[in-house]
């Protein structure tokens, strides 16, 4: 396994956002995390990249252990290094060009020289097809734009994971296409994904397992047949029902 | 009738004090901005005790008028001095030169109104963004030098720069502990020739240029920063 998560567990003032989660994902495997508002798939993202500390659990990431609840500084920075997340209001540095945006994570992440991280953080901009965007600061850039460097700021790092959260919920729906076919063909290349997402289309275009979370809880996970086709809990059928339109 | 002969032979005098209100303005604002960068890391780390004091501290100093803080340190600091050196330590309480203490007070005073414009620069940087750099590998330190602090200070600029004119305009009151600077001379000259709209006058033009110069110091610094932030020329 690459990444394994055990009785991951998170509260904000009595409310019990994670319940105890358990996760274990595969090299190449694309995740998909559908379920309800206010569930905790958010949170449980945060958490596998430290910008929220659960009070309990243990994460399992390349055979090294760390205690989630008490991380050193040092594991969390190596665990970032391994990791990279796409956020949902894409978190662009505004005062960067979309080129050093990229480039930022490799040379003051990976102590990269600057000629190679600006070569690298090209490539990235071409793969997502804006190098002619490369001295455009985020505000020149539409919502679209600035996810797909988004994209491209996480995948130049070269992560063992990525962490998508609801990558296209803030963008409008003509610009959503663009990023999800960026997260399609980085998923074709083998990138190993955890994608929080409202898509249900993409999750099961694009997903190895899907994942259904609720109350804090996986409530059911399997292919996105077995999960949209035939969902086994109540619970995922009231869900799957209630959006029915979207898949 | 106005007598602008004595009007034009003031000016020169009252400009030559000029340097004492630009240079107390200064020194006060540099002080004031060291212990304001102190003020805004204790109450943004949310320090244990320091916290809850900076904050009463600010609000105490917001609160009341600059003057009456000038006359709290002007005879106040003597007896503590004293008191001090009661109480052993070698604290020398003869001849404190009042523009010391003015500095001090207006330091005091500085140190309050820029905290809370550091803070509210700060807190205007969206701080997903700051997330979002750790997550790229930066350390914390890292993502704040590189991300988080050049937006703060293109945010501060134009307010530190009213902070810094509203104080050269409050050291107009200084005169009260004995310092000559623009408005004691215009009021000794006033008082020597019986004339008090000639003087008054001629501070009125140098205190509007001094302020004017600095505003467009301020202007300039403001458009090169943000040309090296944002790259961007709209303000240039």
């Amino acid at each position: 396994m690459l990444l394994e998560l055990k009785n991951l567990k998170k509260t904000f003032k009595n409310n019990h956002v994670l319940k105890g989660i358990d996760l274990a994902v595969k090299e190449g495997e694309v995740i998909a995390i559908i379920g309800p508002s206010g569930s905790g798939k958010t949170t449980m993202l945060r958490n596998i990249n430290f910008l929220e500390t659960a009070d309990a659990g243990t994460m399992t990431l390349r055979q090294k252990r760390i205690d989630m609840a008490a991380p050193t500084q040092e594991q969390v920075l190596w665990t970032r290094r391994h990791m990279a997340m796409v956020f949902q209001n894409y978190n662009l540095f505004k005062n960067k060009t979309a080129l050093e945006n990229i480039s930022e994570g490799l040379i003051f992440g990976q102590n990269k020289s600057k000629e190679e991280a600006e070569t690298l953080a090209s490539r990235a901009l071409d793969q997502v097809d804006l190098l002619d965007k490369k001295d455009f600061y985020p505000s020149q850039l539409s919502g679209g734009q600035q996810q797909r460097i988004g994209i491209a700021r996480a995948t130049v790092l070269n992560p063992d994971i990525v962490l998508f959260d609801e990558p296209t919920s803030a963008l409008d729906p003509e610009l959503v296409g663009t990023v999800l076919r960026d997260m399609k063909r980085l998923a074709e290349r083998g990138q190993t994904m955890i994608v929080v997402t409202h898509q249900m289309a993409f999750a099961r275009d694009v997903a190895d397992r899907v994942i259904f979370f609720a109350d804090g809880q996986i409530i059911e996970q399997g292919s996105a047949d077995d999960v949209f086709d035939h969902p086994q809990h109540e619970r995922t059928q009231r869900f799957l029902s209630a959006i029915a339109e979207d898949y | 009738m106005f007598d602008s002969n004595f009007a034009l032979h003031s000016f020169p005098k009252i400009l030559s004090v000029a340097p004492t209100t630009i240079v107390l303005s200064i020194i006060a604002t540099i002080l004031g901005f060291i212990l304001a960068v102190l003020i805004v890391i204790v109450r943004e780390r949310n320090v244990k005790i320091l916290a809850p004091i900076a904050a009463l501290y600010v609000s105490f100093i917001r609160g009341t008028p600059i003057i009456v803080q000038m006359y709290v340190v002007y005879y106040g600091l003597p007896q503590l001095l004293v008191a001090l050196k009661h109480a052993g330590l070698d604290t020398s309480t003869n001849g404190l030169p009042a523009m010391l203490i003015a500095i001090l007070a207006y330091s005091f005073n500085a140190s309050a109104n820029i905290s809370e414009s550091i803070r509210s620069a700060y807190h205007s940087v969206d701080h997903r963004q700051y997330e979002a750099a750790v997550t790229v590998g930066m350390t914390p330190t890292r993502a704040m030098t590189r991300i988080v602090i050049p937006q703060l200070v293109a945010n501060f600029i134009p307010n530190f720069a009213n902070l810094f004119i509203d104080l050269i305009k409050d050291t107009a009151i200084v005169y009260n502990i004995g310092i000559v600077e623009i408005m004691a001379k215009a009021n000794i000259l006033s008082s020597i020739g019986f004339k008090y709209l000639e003087t008054y006058l001629d501070a009125l033009i140098i205190y509007i240029v001094i302020c004017w110069i600095f505003a467009k110091l301020f202007q300039v610094g403001e458009a090169i920063d943000r040309y090296h932030t944002f790259h961007t020329q709209d303000s240039i």
